[in-house]
């Protein structure tokens, strides 16, 4: 199973680094409205996926017969608030998590400072978890903020 | 538009879509996995950090699949460049060399300040691009679609700012 990880990342990665979405330039055109590619992207992956949930929930099994269980996002103060937060950040560094990695494989070194940078964040997030439940409204620390 | 990349021609918009469809979707079928990236930056932080947010089951039984698939996207990264007319370490940063033109040291701490804001504004949201963007809107998630809107509203007023009030670029891009 490892392998299949390993190799679904790899065409994710490889389709992130050709398709612009894992470009600075590409992102702040986004964000500019001058370049429209990541729009389309993100509205045809949403769209096709879409349906393509709904089929596999029906089917309710995954290809080996074990059952399809899929954990939905809590609701709370954190997601317009972070997603604020990210979307600053994403500006910024002119990519998202998963590009992120896929700049670090194509060779820009710039992207290794995001990557730290990314992981300090997190890691603030989750080492003062308790301190930033209250004012977010966050679930209890089992449950967390939502994984994805 | 090329890429910075060797000033490829990117892929079409909607090829590019349906591909990342596909993994979203074979993820779900094959290991009933719901796609998301940011999580996997906790992953990379219960490896050293003690903290209980970092012990739950939530996250360590994620780190199975999702380290690996993490892998993936760096080696992507890097047969693409391979492919693409050859791997080599680069600064190259498309119209930020044109426009802010910060060398090596300042865009180290740009990028790292800007991570910042991407780890913890994504966990803090419990989702990125990926979970929130593609997996939370096509399962229409309402959690998904108030992060979605935040993050694009955010993403588009800093760099209004930063490209057309502290560093407009003139003519470009």
């Amino acid at each position: 199973m490892t392998l299949i990880y390993v190799a679904l990342g790899t065409v994710f990665g490889f389709v992130l680094s050709r398709s612009g979405a894992a470009d600075y330039d590409v992102i702040q055109g986004m964000f500019l409205f001058t370049e429209l590619q990541l729009y389309g992207i993100i509205a045809v992956a949403v769209a096709v996926t879409a349906p393509g949930i709904w089929l596999i929930k029906r089917r309710g099994r995954t290809l080996a017969g074990r059952p399809i269980a899929i954990e939905l996002k809590p609701l709370h103060r954190g997601n317009v608030v972070g997603g604020a937060l990210f979307g600053v950040g994403w500006s910024i560094a002119g990519m998202c998590p998963g590009p992120i990695l896929v700049n670090i494989g194509e060779g820009k070194v710039y992207a290794l400072a995001a990557l730290a940078g990314a992981l300090v964040g997190a890691g603030v997030l989750g080492s003062l978890y308790p301190i930033f439940q209250r004012p977010f409204g966050l679930p209890p620390l089992k449950v967390g903020t939502g994984e994805g | 538009m090329s890429l910075i990349l060797h000033d490829l021609q990117p892929l079409h918009w909607a090829l590019a879509g349906v591909a990342i469809a596909g993994v979203t979707l074979a993820l779900l079928l094959i290991g009933s996995r719901r796609l998301g990236l940011s999580t996997g930056f906790e992953d990379v932080c219960s490896l050293v950090l003690p903290a209980p947010y970092f012990r739950r089951a939530a996250v360590l039984s994620g780190r199975g699949w999702r380290l690996p698939l993490l892998a993936g996207l760096v080696l992507g990264g890097f047969l693409s460049a391979v492919l693409g007319g050859g791997w080599e370490p680069t600064w190259a940063l498309g119209m930020f060399d044109r426009a802010i033109g910060l060398g090596p040291a300042g865009k180290l701490v740009w990028m790292f300040v800007g991570g910042l804001f991407i780890g913890f504004g994504t966990r803090l949201a419990g989702g990125c691009t990926s979970g929130h963007g593609i997996f939370g809107l096509a399962n229409l998630e309402f959690p998904s679609l108030l992060s979605t809107i935040s993050f694009m509203a955010a993403g588009i007023v800093t760099t209004q700012i930063v490209y057309r009030v502290l560093f407009p670029l003139v003519g470009a891009p």
